[in-house]
């Protein structure tokens, strides 16, 4: 059989950095092929070579046997590959129709007049969507729809664009253990119907569950392919890793006095219905509270509150080490009080992009004048120890101090967050889906930081979608639906009994 | 992010057997890099200049003589073209700070006239001893155009008033009250509409023979905002203001009375170019000592990418251009609009070259 694509020999670099050295990757029609790698494997990288965006220094790609070049995504939809980034390439204020007029490539009927144009589309969009057995509206604005929604816009988008060779880069990172599972599902049916579904992810569970084949990728090449249904876990982790995960240390717990408390907290939407519903709870000093809930419930807004980017409509934030109360808190008034965030929207809210790591990472220690005051930095200092906490750390991909933070790969990023928001000892940690994105190596990390940050005192509040970080990290449990807090569990957590709260609530 | 495309690439199974250029983004840009291209994009815009120039009449074996050693190697030109750089270098350096804090300062005009306003107070009202005139007008000035900047400046914090509109409209506010002053209580003795002159005391002297003070006033602010920029926690803040108003908020840099002092600062510095205009060019408050200025002043912020330091120079390349036109004017009879022409081609190589210090461009296979 002919494979449906076949990349081979795919070499890139990055202004001298080889992300991808001599990368392979076949898949066939009909199938669901799983490509796992750590974060920096170059997964996304060659990922980016087959639907266009990448231009390959060498290497051949063939799309069902002939030999293709493409010049960019509008030729690769042309040829029939769509792919789905793990950030969505939506245009936020427009309506979904518009998203998918937009991405749309060249077609007969393109003279014709907007509106006809415009209704043939929304029928498109009406099928494809029963095809993956949902309702959407297609005037209804991206920036109204869930994430999950909007993953299906782009998986909408790909097929009306007549994608038989779908990629999909990690998309049950964003989504819950529900709509993983039927993302996952739906991902089954087309590939049973002939499409090629290709999954980037580093969630051996998924690929063992949904994947016919699995590519894995090390360092920029491709170390195996082979059927995981023949393979364990643990091979599968040892070809993935290279070596053993760090272990979690595990100590018995003991809390102190309540460092962090939220006294019905209250926050509307635009259209006045509450987001947030006189929601209170308290964190104690050694402790981890747990935030769980379905998408969409509150909870990233309620963390939003928190870390001081939205403002609450009523109720009180306090902190009990400096006895604030807070009715309409600032992250700079917040921060003061001993507060780090750990944001999921990182690019909003926790790097620039455009500034280097340097400047990402000592931006903490300046304000508190640790480099010196207003009118003299010291920038050998700040170089210094930013260089020391990129080591600590384990961030990598910093190839000088002086590169954007935008050049990081997802799960460096996110240490070097982490890296700046625990140099100060914080007395109160907001960590929001940490770990999302994250491949195992990551996780991992970012979980023994906030272990040791609870094990030195801080209290810790996780907001997570994903439950399983939730039981595995926290010490009691609250759970979110419709804007409410609608129970709390201790310890021993029951799994089923969590995950009724969740949905009977709603 | 590091997303690359290839416009003008040929289409797939076409560019057999050619290279094709790919364009990435670079990782970090050397200041070296960025220096380099600057002064590769100004060169290729002289160039173009001057192809234009011969084109219209112009003698190539001239150009290099008007151009260089008429304009700069003159003493009277020198001096000219100092005078005219020092308020070109103070509303580059406005534009600049403002635009760093994405604060889009199109009243750079208005608040020069309430530099020229603030100093011609002091004159008028002969403050303080005569030693220390010129420094009380500096000061008064600097209050004035820091005043009204603050009111754009409120507005935008306060009420969300796009400062694009407020600072552009403002600009025709402060020109009335400016013609309210000269057509009524300042209105000179020999009845027309200007002040009375500056006495020899409220005049910016010559610190050396053929250079004026006011390029010292500039040299000196500029010089300032480097180490400011480069060196201060305020700049590390506007940096991130620059990158990202939510970053920065969330990461509790304190925008708003940052984006407020670096506006106030913003309109000091316009209104001490309107100063070093009035006193050290006209000598009084006059009705038009200000215009053209505004859009000068955006012009080489944007230049200079919002750099103090390559404000200063490119202010000073401006001034140049300006008194090398006039001389062309005045020799050749090229016409004015040839002069503006020279300053938009030079505008676009330095835009465009912004492209090659973001990207990398090479051939692949």
């Amino acid at each position: 059989m002919t494979p449906a694509l076949a990349l081979d020999a795919i070499d890139k670099s990055f202004d001298g950095f080889r992300a991808l050295d001599q990368a392979r990757f076949v898949a066939n029609a009909g199938e669901i092929h799983a490509l796992l790698g750590e974060n920096g494997a170059g997964k996304s990288t060659l990922m980016n070579v087959a639907c266009g965006l990448y231009t390959p220094d060498s290497g051949t790609m063939r799309l069902f046997g002939a030999p293709t070049r493409l010049s960019g995504p509008r030729d690769a939809a042309a040829h029939g590959i769509g792919m789905v980034h793990q950030h969505f390439k939506l245009v936020r204020p427009f309506s979904i129709l518009e998203n998918v007029l937009l991405s749309r490539p060249p077609a007969a009927g393109d003279g014709a007049p907007y509106s006809r144009q415009a209704r043939s589309v929304a029928q498109a969009i009406a099928a494809k969507a029963e095809l993956l057995g949902a309702k959407v509206d297609p005037r209804a604005r991206v920036d109204s729809l869930s994430i999950a929604e909007q993953q299906r816009v782009e998986v909408i988008k790909a097929l009306v664009a007549g994608a038989r060779i779908l990629i999909l880069d990690e998309p049950t990172a964003v989504l819950t253990d529900q709509e993983a599972e039927r993302l996952l599902q739906t991902l089954r049916r087309l590939a049973r119907d002939g499409a090629t579904i290709v999954l980037v992810t580093h969630k051996l569970a998924d690929v063992k569950r949904f994947a016919d084949t699995v590519t894995i990728m090390r360092g920029g090449k491709t170390v195996a392919e082979l059927d995981p249904s023949q393979a364990s876990i643990e091979e599968l982790t040892r070809l993935t890793v290279g070596d053993a995960l760090p272990a979690l240390p595990n100590e018995q717990p003991h809390f102190g006095r309540r460092r962090l408390e939220a006294l019905d907290l209250t926050v509307r939407r635009a259209d006045g219905a509450p987001a947030v519903d006189r929601v209170s709870f308290f964190v104690r000093a050694g402790e981890i509270y747990g935030l769980a809930g379905v998408s969409g419930n509150g909870q990233s807004e309620l963390a939003e509150l928190l870390m001081g980017v939205r403002t609450p409509d009523s109720g009180l934030i306090q902190f009990e080490d400096s006895g604030e109360a807070f009715s309409a808190p600032r992250p700079a008034a917040l921060r003061s009080d001993g507060a780090a965030f750990i944001p999921a929207d990182r690019y909003r809210f926790a790097l620039a992009g455009a500034l280097s790591v340097t400047d990402n990472f000592a931006i903490a220690g300046l304000r508190r004048g640790r480099y010196g005051g207003w009118a003299w930095t010291n920038i050998g200092r700040m170089r210094a120890e930013t260089k020391e906490a990129i080591r600590a750390f384990d961030v990598q991909g910093v190839r000088s101090l002086a590169q954007k933070a935008a050049l990081l790969s997802g799960g460096n990023a996110q240490k070097l967050v982490i890296a700046r928001e625990f140099s100060d000892a914080p007395g109160v940690v907001v960590a929001q889906s940490p770990s999302r994105g994250l491949d195992a190596r990551a996780t991992a990390a970012v979980h023994a930081r906030l272990k040791a940050a609870a094990d030195r005192g801080a209290a810790v509040l996780l907001v997570s979608d994903d439950l399983d970080e939730v039981l595995k990290l926290s010490n009691r449990v609250g759970v979110m639906a419709s804007g409410r807090l609608a129970a709390e569990f201790e310890q021993p957590f029951d799994r089923q009994e969590v995950g009724r709260a969740m949905v009977t609530h709603g | 992010m590091a997303e690359a495309s290839s416009p003008g690439a040929p289409p797939a199974g076409a560019s057999r057997g050619f290279g094709r250029l790919t364009i990435e983004v670079r990782r970090s840009v050397s200041p070296q890099l960025r220096i380099g291209a600057l002064a590769g994009a100004i060169a290729i815009g002289l160039t173009i200049s001057a192809i234009a120039l011969v084109l219209a009449g112009v003698p190539a074996s001239d150009l290099a003589q008007e151009f260089i050693v008429a304009t700069l190697f003159d003493p009277t030109n020198l001096k000219a073209v100092f005078v005219q750089a020092a308020p070109l270098v103070l509303v580059g350096l406005s534009a600049a700070m403002a635009f760093r804090v994405r604060f889009w300062n199109l009243g750079i005009e208005g608040q020069m006239i309430f530099g020229g306003v603030g100093a011609t107070a002091v004159s008028l009202a002969h403050a303080g001893p005569d030693s220390t005139r010129l420094v009380a007008m500096f000061v008064a000035a600097m209050l004035a155009g820091a005043a009204w900047a603050a009111i754009p400046a409120a507005l935008k914090l306060l009420m969300n008033v796009n400062e694009i509109i407020s600072t552009l409209l403002l600009n025709y506010v402060a020109s009335d009250i400016l013609l309210h002053l000269l057509y009524g209580v300042w209105k000179d003795q020999d009845g027309f509409p200007h002040s009375l002159k500056y006495s020899a005391s409220e005049l910016i002297p010559d610190i050396l023979p053929g250079a004026n003070g006011g390029l010292v006033i500039a040299a000196a602010a500029a010089a300032l905002l480097v180490v400011v920029t480069a060196r201060s926690r305020a700049g590390v803040y506007m940096r991130f203001v620059s990158a990202s108003p939510s970053v920065a908020e969330a990461l509790g840099v304190p925008v708003r009375p940052l984006v407020f002092s670096t506006v106030l600062l913003s309109g000091a510095l316009a209104a001490v170019a309107g100063f070093v205009v009035a006193s050290s060019q006209e000598g009084r408050l006059t009705q038009s000592f200000y215009q053209g200025y505004g859009v000068s002043g955006v012009l080489i912020g944007f230049l200079a990418r919002n750099n103090p330091f390559a404000a200063a120079i490119v202010g000073v390349l401006m001034a140049t251009l300006v008194i090398a036109g006039q001389n062309l004017q005045v020799f050749y009879g090229i016409p004015q609009s040839m002069v503006q022409l020279i300053q938009a081609v030079i505008v676009m190589c330095v835009a465009a070259s912004d492209f090659l210090t973001v990207h990398r461009l090479h051939w692949a296979r």
